[in-house]
Formats: structure tokens, sequence, C-alpha cells
């Protein structure tokens, strides 16, 4: 299935790649816009004059140092622990569910949710910062009390994709989990 | 008296929506009947707490969703109870992480509430904020927000307030402010209205009187469960000094040692309870004075049950809800003469006394008299002609009304609204408040541009013309989870 074109909470566009492997497997992937090279000039140039304002003041040269250095360091843990490029749920009828983010870097981190602890697949509400926003979000039950929730957990943390990108996520994720029932 | 002045005004551009029930304008009269609002309850105060404004939103609420209205509520986070939550048929509440400063009453800057204030009236498609209780600073923030945002305000007091002390007067003006410029006002007793129209220099023609309601499915009597060889006295009320339990401490001794076959059930929690444990110490009371703590809304009734009189000795008191309840629990009223609960009951279901140990004990001493010669009403009869008098249907009817009213009328523009609160507020605090009015305008801008109405996913309603909820009930056919059901 071809890209499909959401927006975000906050307005940016991202797209939903959906595939379906076959009746029983769905990949769903959430793409966010790539780091901005125009946001990397304008931070840095910041900590910069920022710095150099300090170093004016000052005269002392370790603040410069110290600010190439933050600003190096600073950016290797953005592109490493916090820029997701892209988000992956996969479902898997008889199995479970895998969550995947791919960070700016290259690395991934990978989740894997069994289909016994899986209770459901629900939209749920949040109030996020100032805003109120929906988020998907798997529940997790206890295999020796099927009726509670353990406890939940959110998809597309990273993304946040607004509420119409998630209701085709939730009612794809609803047949397949329909069907292995 | 400066009276509101009700200038021909026009109505600002109230915020796009998305879903088509949003735009209740009403023609005509004929139509009033068919026009379904989209309301925001606030207040600091709701459930879990407990209390008379409480249980008043809550039923109120069930009420008009029962009529077809979409309603919300949004109050604060009380401890882990944080988020959005639903409850009984579709009533979804918003609980703020906004901090508590005093009292359940949360801290105001008149700005820090704004984003998360606006985000639910928009997403929830909001025509009528409801604010309620002149106490809750989350209760003023809305009505002011609303404002700003162009949308139609009613305000609900359900306390009496004094004049003189600097609480007093400081509490005046904010309400002054705050009241200057919304559409209507609610009060639950004449009493009521007579204090608010005063404190906050009112137009009284903008001011309804809609009392309170007990559910009486809730409050039954029961006459097996009171024994019968001794006459108990229920008291159920805060042990707070406005309760008037310096008034009990003395009544508890003087009534014991009149009648040996006289006890009292006191339940509540407070910081008079050291006085009534006291008293019991000092008199030797401890068999027949017993002090039951907090109590559970579920367990008011089963102690009720157990009385044949019930007691309240409030120094003030808007509209008192537990008179009405002892009352529905067949118990024979005694009562004091203040605020408005001389409306509450007719004469014949309560026995009237002042503000005093000696004209409570009289009054007391007429019903104990009545009890033992036989000469009262069956508890059956008793909640029979209290199951009638008031109910939240007809609550929830008188003020759809209201809304109904409030709907048709312009929302003031900035200019218009500082011109008002100016003239009406006085130089200083009207100047105060008009510069607020103006920074909160710019904020609501800011929020505007920062993230706009389009952003804001519409929610979907789980009550109301609309409602998802009510959709599901009727086409469920099978207890699997049907995909189709979030369109």
């Amino acid at each position: 299935m071809a890209d499909e074109e959401f927006t975000d909470i906050n307005g940016n566009w991202i797209s939903l790649d959906c595939q379906t492997h076959s009746s029983f497997c769905r990949e769903f992937t959430v793409t966010s816009p790539k780091l901005s090279l125009r946001k990397v000039m304008v931070y840095t140039c910041c900590v910069w004059l920022f710095a150099y304002a300090v170093f004016f003041f000052t005269q002392n040269t370790a603040v410069l140092s110290s600010a190439i250095i933050l600003t190096l360091v600073g950016m290797v843990i953005h592109i490493h622990f916090v820029k997701v490029d892209h988000e992956t749920l996969l479902i898997i009828g008889s199995l479970g569910v895998q969550l995947s983010s791919s960070y700016a870097s290259g690395r991934e981190s990978t989740t894997f949710i069994e289909m016994s602890k899986l209770k459901d697949i629900v939209i749920n509400e949040a109030v996020y910062m100032h805003n109120i926003i929906y988020y998907l979000c798997i529940l997790i039950k206890d295999p020796a009390d099927p009726e509670t929730v353990t406890s939940v957990v959110p998809l597309f943390q990273s993304s946040k994709p607004r509420l119409n990108c998630l209701i085709q996520v939730y009612k794809s994720c609803q047949e397949i989990l329909a069907q292995s029932r | 008296m400066g009276h509101r002045r009700r200038g021909h005004t026009h109505a600002p551009k109230t915020p796009t929506c998305l879903n088509a029930h949003s735009s209740n304008t009403v023609q005509h009269a004929d139509h009033e009947q068919s026009v379904k609002h989209s309301i925001c309850m606030v207040s600091d105060f709701f459930y879990p707490n407990m209390g008379g404004v409480e249980s008043h939103i809550y039923q109120l609420s069930q009420c008009l969703i029962e009529k077809g209205h979409k309603v919300v509520i949004a109050t604060h986070a009380y401890g882990d109870r944080r988020g959005i939550r639903y409850l009984t048929n579709g009533l979804k509440v918003y609980y703020l992480p906004l901090q508590v400063m005093y009292n359940q009453s949360t801290s105001t800057t008149c700005f820090h509430s704004l984003p998360l204030l606006r985000c639910i009236f928009v997403r929830e498609c909001i025509t009528i904020v409801h604010a309620h209780s002149s106490f809750s600073a989350m209760a003023h923030d809305a009505l002011f927000h609303a404002k700003t945002m162009g949308l139609n305000t009613v305000f609900t007091d359900h306390s009496l307030f004094g004049f003189a002390d600097l609480s007093s007067v400081l509490t005046n003006k904010l309400l002054t402010v705050s009241l200057c410029d919304t559409n209507h006002i609610v009060c639950v007793s004449y009493t009521s209205k007579e204090n608010t129209v005063l404190r906050a220099t009112l137009d009284p023609e903008i001011v309804s009187v809609i009392p309170n309601a007990v559910d009486p499915t809730d409050f039954t009597p029961d006459p097996c469960r009171r024994d019968n060889s001794k006459i108990t006295i229920v008291v159920i009320s805060r042990l707070v000094y406005r309760k008037g339990i310096d008034l009990l401490s003395g009544i508890i001794p003087e009534l014991c040692g009149r009648h040996p076959d006289l006890c009292f059930l006191i339940g509540g929690e407070g910081p008079k309870r050291i006085i009534l444990e006291e008293v019991r110490e000092k008199y030797q009371l401890h068999d027949r004075v017993r002090l039951l703590g907090a109590l559970d809304h579920k367990d008011v009734r089963d102690v009720l049950v157990q009385g044949h009189i019930f007691l309240n000795t409030s120094l003030t008191e808007a509209f008192c809800m537990a008179i009405v309840e002892g009352a529905s629990c067949g118990l024979q009223v005694v009562s004091t003469r203040v605020g408005g609960i001389p409306e509450v009951l007719p004469n014949e279901l309560v026995t009237l006394c002042g503000p005093s140990v000696c004209s409570l004990c009289d009054g007391l001493e007429t019903v104990i008299k009545k009890i033992r010669s036989g000469n009262v009403e069956s508890p059956a009869a008793i909640h029979r002609k209290v199951r009638t008098l008031y109910t939240w249907r007809n609550v929830a009817e008188r003020t759809e009304k209201v809304y109904n009213r409030v709907c048709r009328e312009p929302v003031l523009p900035l200019s218009a609204r500082l011109h008002r609160l100016r003239s009406h507020c006085g130089a200083v605090a009207g100047s105060i408040f008009s510069f607020v009015a103006v920074i909160n305008f710019l904020f609501l801008l800011f929020l505007q541009w920062l993230r706009p109405d389009s952003l804001i996913d519409v929610a979907v309603d789980a009550s109301g013309p609309h409602s998802r909820l009510k959709q599901q009930v009727s086409h469920k056919t099978s207890k699997t989870a049907n995909p189709n059901d979030l369109t």
C-alpha cells in the first residue's frame, strides 16, 4: 500500500505506510520528518553566540571550548536517543505485537508483546503538556487474571499522529485481533 | 447600587468547529425544545470529593445528558485521578493537572489554565460554559477564558457570603469582576439570590433561582431500622464552625439531662470534632453520643434511617440539602432559621428555630413531645411529600430554559467588555482587570497562532445528540469489537 500523508499533533507532516503481509500479519510504519539542518544551525548559532557573549565579559577561553563540546555532545545525544525517524508496529495475529523505533543515528530499539499478554488495542485520550491528545495504546493483561489491565503501552510516542491516522491503524489492528480471538 | 447595563452588542466570532451540532443559535422560541447544547461544567469541586456542589454538578449533568445535551466536566486532578475519565452515561470528566492551593481550590494566575481550557472548549465544541461555586478559582478562570473566546457563560452560586470582613470584601470584588459580563447567574435559593445580587452588584433580572434536589430513590425510609425504645437524634454534617457545632455541643448535655432515653448519632468529620468529644467526656455520655466520623455518601441513608429526628444547626446556609435528605428518609426535621433554609421545606415538615442553644432545645422538646404522643406523620407519608418537592429532572428542565435564553444573547466583544469592567467594577479593580482581559486576549491569539484550532482534534462525543455511546449501544449485536466503531 502506498504511503499516506497525515499530520502530527503539531501540524508537521508525517507519513503512514501500511503493509499487509497476510490476513494475519500487518505492518504500520509512521515516518517523521528528517532532522532539519536549518534547526541544527539555529540551535548551534544560539549556543555559540551565548558562549561568545559570556566569553566577552569573562575573557575565559574555556567557555568557548565547552560551548563547542556541549553542542557536539548535545547533537550526538539528540540523534542517538531523541530523534526518531520512523516507528513501526508489526501485528501478527497468532503471535503478538512488535514495536520498533528507528533513531536518526541508525540505532533501533525493539519491544515484543506476546498475544497472551495483549488485552486490547485502544485509542485513549491524555493531557499532554498544555494539550489534550488522542493516542493509540496496547492494554496489557495479567495472564493469570485476564480481566485486569496491568499496564498500558503507548504506540507512536515520538511521532504523535492525529486522530485520523490513529483510527486507520486502530481499525486494521482490530480486524486482526477479531480474527485471532 | 450600580446595576449592570445590557447594551446591544455584536457577538465576536466564536471558535469554528468541525461538528455540525455546535451552531446552536435559536431563531424562535418554538424551536427551544429541539436545541441541543454542548455544555462544559467547570468547578474545583467534583468527585471523588463529596459535598453539595459535587452532587449538584453530577446529578444535573446526568439529567441534561438524559435530555439529549452534551455535557463535559472540567475539574482539577485529585491525587492519582488525573487525565480524562468517563462516568455513567458517557459523562466525560477532565481532571486537569492544576496546582491545588487551599481547601481543594486551585491557585489562580488567570492565565496558566487558558491553554488547557481552550483545548477542552475547542475539541468538545462547547457552546455554553457553566461554572459552579464562588469559592472555586477554576470556575472564575473558566468564565474569564470563555468570555475571551466568545462563548456564552452561566454561573451557579451555591453559597452565602458576608460583606464586612477582609476576605469577604476581596471575594466579593472578584465575584463582581467575574459576573459583570456573565450572561446568566443561577442561585439555589431566594436568600442566596439576594446575597449574590448585593455582593456582585448585579441586575436581578439576570439572576434565576433554581433549587437543589435529592434523588428520592437514594433516601427512602426504613422504620424497622429504628430502635423505638429510645429517641435518636441524627446529625450529619462537616464538623466545622459554620455548621453550628458549637451550638450542638451546648444542646447535647442540656437534652441528655432532661431525657434519659435520648441519644445522638453524629456523622461527619472536621476540626470541631474535639469539642463534641470533650462534651461526651465531661458529661459521661459515651453510651448516648456516637461519633461515626467521616461517612461515604452511600452510607448516609443507612445512618439517617436509624433516627427519629434530624437536627441541622447551621449558622449560614444557601440551600440545605441535608434537611431534604433527612425528611426524605422520614425523619422529623429541626433546623436553624438561617439563610435559605426557610424556603426549603414546608412548615409541616420542619421545625425552625433561632440559631441559639435555647431556641433549638425548645424546638427539639416540641418534636420529642409529638413523637412520644404519636402525633407525627409516618416516615412513608413524609417521604411521599418530599419526593415530589425537589427532583433533578425539574432542576435540569429549569436549567435548560436558562441555557436556551443564554444562547440567544450576544457575547460582548473585547471593547464592550473592557468598558463594562471599568464602569461596573470601580476605577482601580476595573482598570486592573481590563488590563488582565487584554493580556488574556493577546495570550489567546498567541495560542491560536502557536496551535491553531484546526490542529486540535474534535473529540468523539460520549454524550449529546451525536453520542458515539448511544450508537454503540443501539447497534451492538455481538460482543466482538467492531473495527468501525470509531469513524
